[in-house]
């Protein structure tokens, strides 16, 4: 290599580094670092004025030794499995039934996106006024056309059955996600091999089950892994839908910003979350995905 | 003729399903459209359709006619004397104004506007450069920070929530409004920068390098290729990402919720809605009415950007 080349090749170095040093700044500041403080702030007691101190491992004892943890870590473990089946069969049903031709399809398409991109606070009221005791067509389904409960009473105001409510309002809200990546891998399978299939004497069922699932494998694996990560980190749809289902991250709030705000605890909650969602992926990555 | 019976009926349960993922998609915005609309007589009323249209809330929520409407008639009255000049008459009408204002809609409008503009505009400027970096320039240590940049995706805002906010008050930006205001500003960047990135690197990547090196051997600087070229190429893809990232950052409670507790001046419209369902002025078509208004520029701005858009979600540029 000349000696101009190697100076070229610095140069477009240098400038790789210039271009990307901003956002390596802002993010290196605003996540990763925080994550490292994160750690750090678990073995104090955090004050919100004054100094704080360290207290070693008391709040981790003090959280494991607390049932409404084990409590939220049971929660938060339905919640994730539920609404991640919930919205990968949802996304995969949907999207077979997307991929056909039939009219005004562009339009139906941009329309069931629509749950995914709206404010989570602007639809969590309409779920809420569906089961309202009172005005809820839940209610006027379920108690007076149907008679299949005996007095009225609010489905999310219950602690045992709000977590239903909040799963099904994940998987309305998140279906659309899993949905689209499918359909595009959906739209990406060769014709030829459905007509190959036709020819042998395949049925419906058969050209689901041999051609189109093999081919949607691993995009649905990769969806299950990244719905498992949203979920399990989901705040704003369960504590904005209702604050009767405490999974972690509502607990954590609640532990962080209410009450006595425990900051300290909250930072070792946050840890133990962040510990067992990386052990979860560990394990679902050698396992399921076989790497 | 059997064949063709079948394949009618086919046909009809297909548009059926394609009929019911519809309503499961859209059901819960038309309730909220409905009963924004409704009276309270007609709440209980299972049918979408109003039997009478309401649009008080929509007037109170946006401040129309709203100026005689809290005032009492005996202040009315006292208005109608011709012996009070012009301004004596606004002071007066402007005390009720205030009070009668229950729900500073527009005020917190403009709150999240701001926020959320001000943070996808610098997040876009960043990540334009950060995403030439990525697809267009060689150098050790690349693939590093973009996957670095994808393990992002891995930490929800409650775990970045405590640390950010113990950050804010040890800087002492918790304690001010500029303060917060900042913080609530960089916070919101830093969560729509990643997104950006890597859908703007995704897209930089299909604009052929010739077009550049064309540029550069007409005597362009690397900078100016980006302005110039890269830039201007993809003005559509731009936009996408810039609306995204605005619609993460109008969509955020979380950090709101806690950064702006003390600030109501500074409330964006989710925790103001939020507040407004709590207080006990919870009134169901005030509510869905709000929730209306709030959904309305999201929906838009997607319908926009959807073809654009749904691309840039399926190639991997997605944050929840």
């Amino acid at each position: 290599m000349t000696i101009q080349a190697k100076g070229l090749k610095a140069e477009e170095e240098r400038f790789g580094w210039k271009l990307i040093l901003p956002a390596i700044i802002i993010i290196a500041s605003l996540i990763f670092y925080p994550i490292g403080y994160n750690v750090f702030l678990s073995f104090f007691d955090v004050k919100l004025r004054g100094p704080n101190t360290y207290i070693g491992i008391t709040n981790y004892r003090d959280i494991i030794t607390d049932l409404a943890f084990w409590h939220a870590v049971w929660t938060t473990f339905l919640y994730v499995i539920f609404t991640t089946i919930g919205t990968t069969l949802v996304g995969l049903g949907v999207a077979l039934v997307m991929v056909k031709e039939f009219p005004l399809r562009g339009l139906v398409r941009a329309i069931i996106l629509l749950p995914y991109i709206a404010p989570v606070i602007s639809v969590v009221f309409a779920w809420q006024f569906f089961f309202d005791p009172v005005n809820g067509i839940f209610m006027h389904l379920t108690y007076e056309k149907f008679h299949l409960f005996d007095q009225r009473f609010n489905l999310i105001g219950s602690p045992q059955n709000a977590i239903i409510v909040a799963i099904i309002f994940n998987i309305w809200k998140n279906f659309p996600f899993s949905y689209l990546m499918i359909l595009s891998r959906l739209q990406s399978i060769d014709a030829t091999q459905y007509e190959a299939a036709e020819i042998d004497g395949a049925s419906g069922w058969q050209k689901f089950w041999y051609v189109t699932l093999p081919e949607v494998y691993f995009v649905v694996g990769s969806i299950v892994i990244l719905r498992v990560i949203w979920n399990f980190n989901k705040f704003e749809e369960v504590y904005l839908l209702t604050d009767n289902v405490k999974v972690l991250s509502v607990y954590t709030y609640f532990k962080a910003f209410t009450g006595t705000m425990d900051q300290g605890q909250g930072a070792a909650l946050s840890v133990i979350q962040f510990l067992l969602l990386i052990g979860f992926i560990l394990f679902y990555v050698k396992r399921v995905l076989k790497w | 003729m059997v064949v063709r019976k079948k394949n009618i009926l086919k046909k009809t349960g297909f548009l059926l399903i394609v009929l019911l993922i519809v309503t499961f998609s859209i059901f819960p915005f038309l309730q909220m459209l409905s009963t924004s609309l409704k009276y309270q007589f007609d709440w209980g009323n299972p049918s979408l359709i109003p039997t009478k249209i309401n649009l008080e809330a929509y007037k109170e929520l946006l401040n129309i006619s709203q100026t005689t409407r809290n005032i009492p008639d005996s202040i009315k009255r006292l208005l109608d004397n011709p012996k009070l000049s012009k301004a004596q008459k606004r002071a007066i009408i402007k005390k009720y104004e205030e009070t009668g204002n229950v729900f500073p809609f527009l005020k917190y409008f403009r709150n999240s506007f701001v926020l959320s503009f001000t943070a996808s505009f610098i997040s876009l400027i960043i990540a334009v450069l950060g995403a030439y970096s990525f697809s267009r320039v060689n150098y050790r240590g690349r693939g590093t920070i973009q996957r670095g940049v994808l393990f992002v995706y891995m930490f929800g805002g409650i775990l970045l929530l405590i640390p950010l906010y113990q950050m804010a008050v040890k800087l002492g930006l918790a304690g001010t409004r500029g303060g917060t205001f900042f913080s609530l500003l960089i916070i919101y960047m830093v969560q729509t920068l990643p997104v950006s990135l890597y859908m703007l690197g995704n897209y930089f990547r299909t604009i052929p390098f010739s077009i550049e090196e064309a540029a550069l051997i007409d005597g362009c600087t690397r900078f100016e290729t980006i302005r110039r070229i890269i830039v201007p190429l993809s003005l559509p893809a731009l936009a996408t990402v810039f609306i995204y990232a605005f619609m993460i950052a109008w969509n955020e409670y979380l950090f709101a919720s806690v950064f702006l507790r003390a600030y109501k001046n500074l409330y964006t419209l989710p925790i103001g809605l939020k507040s407004l369902f709590v207080s006990k002025n919870a009134i169901w078509d005030r509510i869905m009415a709000a929730s209306m208004l709030t959904a309305t520029p999201v929906v838009i701005l997607f319908l926009l950007i959807q073809k654009n858009l749904v691309s840039g979600l399926t190639s991997g540029g997605v944050k929840e």
